[in-house]
């Protein structure tokens, strides 16, 4: 390290490792962040790609064929093994194989593999042997898949005509109550069981790899493709669907398949709540603690626990809203109002209700402390101004300073309801559910079930990924709910950034004037 | 209100009244919202009496048991243990120590700290001293982002993609371990032997951003050199050598991966409140160090870090009342097997996560209800007074801050 005078006149010294280890921890954090948002996005939107299958021949002819999944060092031994998933669950081995990288004797992609997605037992992936249609008909060899994928889009409209036949005409004509609309109801469904029986029937036979056959009725389909034979177009299609699909389907197969409609459904529906609960009675507080209150030493005190309570383990409350929400004035409303139905409990145990008001006190300081940094922003002018043209204190809050405060406390609302969409801990114990059978919105008086149970994103992550049979057929679907979870906490925390920032610079100007 | 009509006495008592009404219904709700704020920690407090102070038939527990070891247990090994469901057989009182579940949480908490802490010191020192205006005003939110990510989220990917793979590559872990620091020491070396140039492109105010592929290579570097730093040092298998050199027990989820996860989420708050802490110290007390020939990095560790101190300190507070009360990452990164041991490679199970797996199958009113309650009491208790201890600091220091800085 030598270096000519003149040059070392010229820089600085060095700082020395120091800075540089310190600036190593900036990167290091932001590299940790960075790879968890890749890990998520890459493997929570791969998963709807359709992925390549794969014919594989192995030592001794046996054959198998699958996607890929992915590769580890073998257990006992040098060499890979590779991670097939074969599907056909319902038969002898199947769902997932190991196999040596050393044992594989040849890997082609045939273009008639097909991959056929069932409502019972997963995937079944093989070669179309036959497919058979609703009269008993059998078609062979190359026609078989063109007819079944025209037999598939008939399917399509005619499910579209049931459902459409069932909300618009059966459900108006079922809350009426006369002799037209029994008439009428009849007739309608004497067009629904026709409907049904032009849907019955109808099969299709795969010969998986090893040559067994696999017979799968077209009431168990949900899907067939055949992945090496799809341009670039059609997979992007394909993806399209099934992000679509996982958006606005429920779960299956005990929430390792399928997708989260009701985990996102009941998030927004408990978050929503959430913040109508705890918007006026955090602005109430802030508003007593920064405008009415006497500053003194017990206001201080005061506040100062408030903001503690925002550091206090959600989990506490959680215990809380299981104590008091639930055991206590759940119990209490029960053996008021529904002592028909004891013992089992209506409010006396979780439910939507409890959830929202647990976490209403949980994001509550957030609210409070938000605030009240947006209260205590506004000038003194502007309330001695409104109070020196004689308006009452009322109306000096109203007029005055909840305007100019406005922004403060939406971002305290906005950050209060990204917390809750994240916080899982409490929830567990006051309502949420791993499988709610009956969305809390439908079409019974009240309406709002506020005593039911609910899912929620964040518990259904994880429930697939702890307490599912399946793990590893589970993992692409928790990744792509960890994703679809953060890209909304995400969203909702830039807005509150957005509006701060926006918020000080026009609080700037107006200290300015 | 422009042109209203002169108020007569009657509309000015109305809008007297209304304005005393007001008043009054906004006192009562203040006070009773921040009452039932308060009102957690008195709950907690009310419902764990019955343990202490038996009533009737119900069974009192002397403090004893639940943080000494049990009479009952003959062994040394098994006197503090948590199975409060267990099944007796011949008589003997359930096994309801806190200790080994207070162990977990300080476990969990002291390690996520050893990785938070100097990761967010170190960041804050950065961003405070060295970063450029611009890149600082955009790595906070950033930063922000980070701890906004959910706990089930990190837990996931702590406990079923990095606990899996760490298992699986423990030498590519040691070897990233070892090899990061000189990585970093290499690329402030390699920049001072650039021509001006190019170091220009790479001044030290950039450097938390374009370290991060320099990191990345230096990564990919260590997973690279792991089998030959396996061979050297290890006897060619680290999993044999932990194993039999050095008797650790090796869990996939263990207390080393809640640390990293936990790490991982505390550190942005500890960044954020030490930044703070070392920003707000008078620029004067900087600018005087520089002045007399001190260079940034003498200027922090002599001046700056010293005023800033209590900042710091309060920061690490903050930052350990969330480890001890984060729950969601410790019960899906760490076994939740009750262990009482030093090897940091072996599971435990924390005061919260028990709480959540145990408290919905609790009846109320029993005493494994009370135990998970006293056990929040006990995480409540802990985290609030850690947060006011750190919020005191904080204000104490900003009255030095003021009196150093005179007038700004």
């Amino acid at each position: 390290m030598k270096a000519e005078p003149s040059r070392r006149l010229r820089l600085p010294r060095g700082e020395g490792a120091g800075a540089w280890l310190a600036a190593g921890s900036v990167a290091l954090s932001l590299l940790a962040l960075l790879a968890l948002l890749a890990l998520l996005t890459v493997r929570g939107l791969g998963h709807f790609w359709p992925s390549p299958v794969e014919l594989v021949e192995l030592e001794g002819g046996r054959q198998l064929a699958g996607e890929r999944v992915r590769e580890v060092p073998h257990a006992g031994g040098d060499g890979l093994e590779r991670l097939y998933r074969i599907g056909n669950q319902d038969l002898e081995g199947g769902r997932w194989a190991w196999v040596r990288l050393s044992a594989i004797e040849a890997v082609s992609h045939p273009a008639d593999l097909v991959v056929v997605e069932r409502r019972r037992w997963g995937q079944a992936i093989g070669r179309l042997s036959a497919f058979q249609g609703a009269s008993g008909e059998r078609i062979e060899g190359e026609a078989a898949w063109p007819a079944l994928e025209a037999r598939l889009a008939e399917l399509g409209t005619l499910r579209d005509a049931r459902d459409r036949l069932r909300e618009e005409v059966i459900l108006p004509l079922a809350g009426r109550n006369d002799e037209t609309a029994a008439r009428e109801l009849k007739a309608a469904h004497a067009r629904l069981r026709e409907l049904q029986s032009a849907m019955a029937g109808g099969r299709l036979i795969l010969a998986t790899a090893d040559g067994e056959g696999l017979a799968v009725p077209l009431e168990q389909l949900l899907g067939a493709r055949r992945p090496n034979a799809m341009s670039p177009l059609d997979k992007l299609v394909a993806w399209g669907e099934g992000v679509w699909r996982f958006l606005s389907e429920g779960p299956r197969a005990a929430n390792t398949a399928g997708g989260v409609w009701p985990a996102i459904f009941g998030t927004v529906l408990m978050v929503m709540l959430m913040s109508i609960l705890v918007t006026p009675f955090g602005v109430l507080a802030a508003i007593y603690l920064n405008e009415v209150a006497h500053q003194g030493r017990l206001t201080r005190l005061v506040r100062i626990a408030v903001r503690n309570l925002a550091g206090v383990p959600s989990i506490v409350y959680g215990v809380f809203g299981l104590g008091v929400f639930v055991y206590g004035i759940g119990g209490r409303l029960d053996s008021w109002f529904f002592e028909a139905s004891l013992p089992s409990p209506t409010f006396g145990t979780g439910g939507l209700l409890w959830a929202s008001l647990t976490l209403a006190l949980l994001t509550l300081p957030v609210v409070i402390v938000a605030t009240e940094e947006g209260l205590a922003r506004i000038p003194d002018q502007q309330r001695e101004g409104a109070l020196a043209l004689g308006a009452t204190r009322l109306e000096m809050l109203s007029r005055v300073v909840l305007p100019m405060a406005a922004p403060a406390m939406l971002t305290g609302v906005i950050l209060a309801v990204a917390r809750a969409a994240g916080e899982v801990a409490p929830l567990m114990l006051v309502g949420v559910a791993k499988l709610a059978p009956q969305v809390p919105v439908d079409g019974d008086f009240p309406f709002l079930h506020l005593e039911r149970k609910f899912m929620h994103l964040g518990y259904h992550i994880f429930d697939a990924a702890f307490h599912g049979g399946d793990v590893q057929a589970a993992m692409p679907l928790v990744y792509a709910t960890a994703l679809l979870l953060v890209l909304v906490i995400l969203v909702l925390n830039l807005t509150a950034i957005f509006l701060r920032h926006h918020l000080s610079t026009r609080h700037g100007a107006l200290t300015r004037r | 209100m422009l042109d209203s009509p002169p108020p007569t006495a009657v509309r000015r008592r109305l809008r007297q009244g209304r304005d005393r009404l007001a008043t009054a219904l906004i006192t009562a709700g203040g006070i009773g919202v921040i009452a039932a704020l308060l009102a957690i920690g008195l709950f907690l407090a009310v419902e764990v009496v019955p343990l202490f102070w038996p009533s009737g038939e119900a069974s009192a527990i002397h403090a004893e048991a639940l943080w000494g070891g049990g009479e009952t247990a003959a062994e040394d090994a098994t006197r503090h243990r948590w199975a409060p469901t267990a099944t007796l057989t011949s008589g003997e009182a359930p096994r309801i120590s806190l200790v080994p579940l207070a162990w977990g949480t300080l476990e969990a908490a002291a390690w996520a700290l050893a990785i938070a802490v100097p990761l967010a010191l170190g960041a804050a020192a950065h961003s405070s001293l060295f970063m450029s205006r611009r890149l600082r005003s955009r790595l906070k939110p950033t930063l922000e982002l980070m701890e906004a990510l959910p706990g089930v989220v990190v837990g996931f990917v702590a406990g079923l993609v990095l606990a899996p793979w760490v298992e699986r590559h423990l030498a590519e872990v040691v070897a990233c371990l070892v090899l990061l620091v000189p990585g970093l020491l290499l690329a402030g070396g390699l920049r001072s032997r650039l021509p001006a140039r190019w170091r220009e492109a790479l001044p030290l105010g950039w450097a938390g951003l374009w370290l991060v592929p320099w990191l990345a290579l230096v990564l990919a570097a260590s997973v690279w050199l792991a089998p030959w730093l396996e061979a050297l040092a290890f006897d060619g298998d680290l999993r044999r050598f932990l194993e039999l050199r050095l008797g650790l027990d090796i869990a996939v989820r263990n207390a080393l991966i809640v640390g990293a996860a936990m790490g991982f989420a505390v550190m942005p708050s500890i960044y954020a409140l030490a930044e703070d802490a070392l920003s707000g110290v008078p620029a004067s007390l900087a600018e005087g160090a520089q002045a007399l020939g001190a260079t940034r990095w003498q200027t922090l560790w002599r001046v700056v870090l010293p005023a800033a101190s209590p900042g710091i300190f309060s920061a690490v507070m903050i930052g350990a009342g969330r480890a001890v009360g984060e729950t969601m990452i410790v019960l899906m990164a760490s076994g939740n097997a009750a262990l009482m041991t030093l090897n940091p490679l072996d599971g435990l199970r924390s005061l919260a996560a028990t709480i959540a797996i145990e408290l919905p199958e609790a009846g109320p009113g029993g005493v494994h209800y009370q135990l998970l309650l006293l056990a929040a009491l006990a995480l409540f208790v802990f985290t609030f007074l850690v947060n006011t201890l750190a919020e005191l600091v904080r204000t104490r220091l900003r009255r030095r801050y003021r009196r150093l800085g005179g007038g700004s």
